[in-house]
């Protein structure tokens, strides 16, 4: 009795649309990642300003390097604190290297992205400047929310 | 005879039919969505200034300033000068507590906007760049609310103002 009626209940659904849907949504989530957001420190608190906008990257804008800067000055990139003299002067010593038609001293085509706390201290923050302009950067973006996050 | 052979390929189809077991193909879809969704973390949508920022040393346009010199009735000492300088310093707390256009007071940013755009929005004046002094305990969100309104001002070209350097006030000037 039981046998009979185990075999009556016995089911196979069709598991293909199933799958489907399954693989929709990691597709949708393997085009939606973002490899950038690793780069960014997100404890920090940028500043909040009404007519800060995101701006499309341009050709030029490819070579940027992303400098996180906490309230206390301490560098961070990609998770990792950093000694801010020694990271600058090697990132500009490989974009040298890369552009054979740069001399030392030239200015470099890369751009400084630099993300600090809205409350670093401009002496702190200065240092930072400072150093990238010593080793050829010249053209920055200063990163800043156009609303309060939370 | 045609009808035959085609008798024939159903039975033979029939006969090859496999069934796939989708389960293992779907354990391994749903770990991977599983992946992909835990480690879902949206970016936050940033904007940003963009500056060029040459080091901070202020120029004169040689041609504009001999013939200003040279002019006896020129009364403008600015003339030929082309750097405008502000000058931004922080309270204890870090906000913005003074402001100056040159050696004019200015009492707020709504303020700084419309005297930096008299300034700099005038083809007469020369200016075509910005070099602010900023005290060193001014926090980075007062400095941005000084560059935010810099980078609005339109040139007398019409485009933005993008030429700027930061100089750092020694510590206890208070202006």
């Amino acid at each position: 009795m039981s046998a009979s009626m185990s075999h009556a209940a016995s089911a196979e659904p069709n598991l293909t649309p199933i799958l489907d849907m399954v693989f929709q949504l990691i597709t949708f989530f393997m085009l939606v990642i973002n490899f950038r957001a690793q780069a960014m420190d997100l404890h920090l608190q940028l500043p909040v300003l009404g007519s800060a906008r995101p701006v499309k990257p341009g050709p030029a804008d490819t070579d940027v390097l992303l400098l996180n800067i906490n309230s206390s000055g301490q560098l961070t990139v990609y998770g990792h604190s950093q000694e801010l003299g020694p990271y600058i002067k090697s990132e500009a010593e490989k974009r040298l290297k890369s552009d054979p038609t740069l001399q030392p001293g030239d200015p470099l085509h890369a751009t400084i992205a630099l993300r600090a706390d809205q409350a670093t201290p401009f002496s702190l923050l200065n240092r930072v400047i400072k150093t990238c302009q010593e080793n050829g950067f010249q053209k920055f973006l200063l990163k800043a929310m156009n609303k309060k996050e939370g | 005879m045609l009808v035959f052979h085609k008798r024939k390929r159903k039975k033979k189809r029939n006969l090859g039919e496999v069934e796939l077991n989708l389960t293992a193909m779907l354990d391994m879809a749903f770990q991977l969505l599983a992946f992909f969704v835990l480690t879902f973390k949206p970016a936050p949508v940033e904007g940003q200034i963009s500056l060029h920022m040459p080091p901070a040393h202020p120029t004169t346009n040689i041609n504009a300033g001999q013939k200003a010199g040279a002019d006896e009735n020129n009364k403008n000492p600015l003339q030929g000068l082309n750097t405008l300088t502000i000058t931004v310093t922080g309270d204890r707390a870090g906000n913005i507590d003074k402001m100056y256009v040159g050696t004019a007071s200015i009492a707020n940013l709504a303020v700084l906007e419309s005297q930096l755009q008299r300034q700099l929005g005038d083809p007469g004046t020369g200016f075509d760049q910005v070099i602010i002094q900023v005290g060193s305990t001014l926090q980075y969100q007062g400095l941005m609310q000084v560059v935010d309104v810099c980078t609005k001002i339109k040139m007398p070209d019409g485009s933005n103002l993008s030429k700027m350097s930061f100089v750092e006030l020694p510590s206890g000037s208070g202006m």
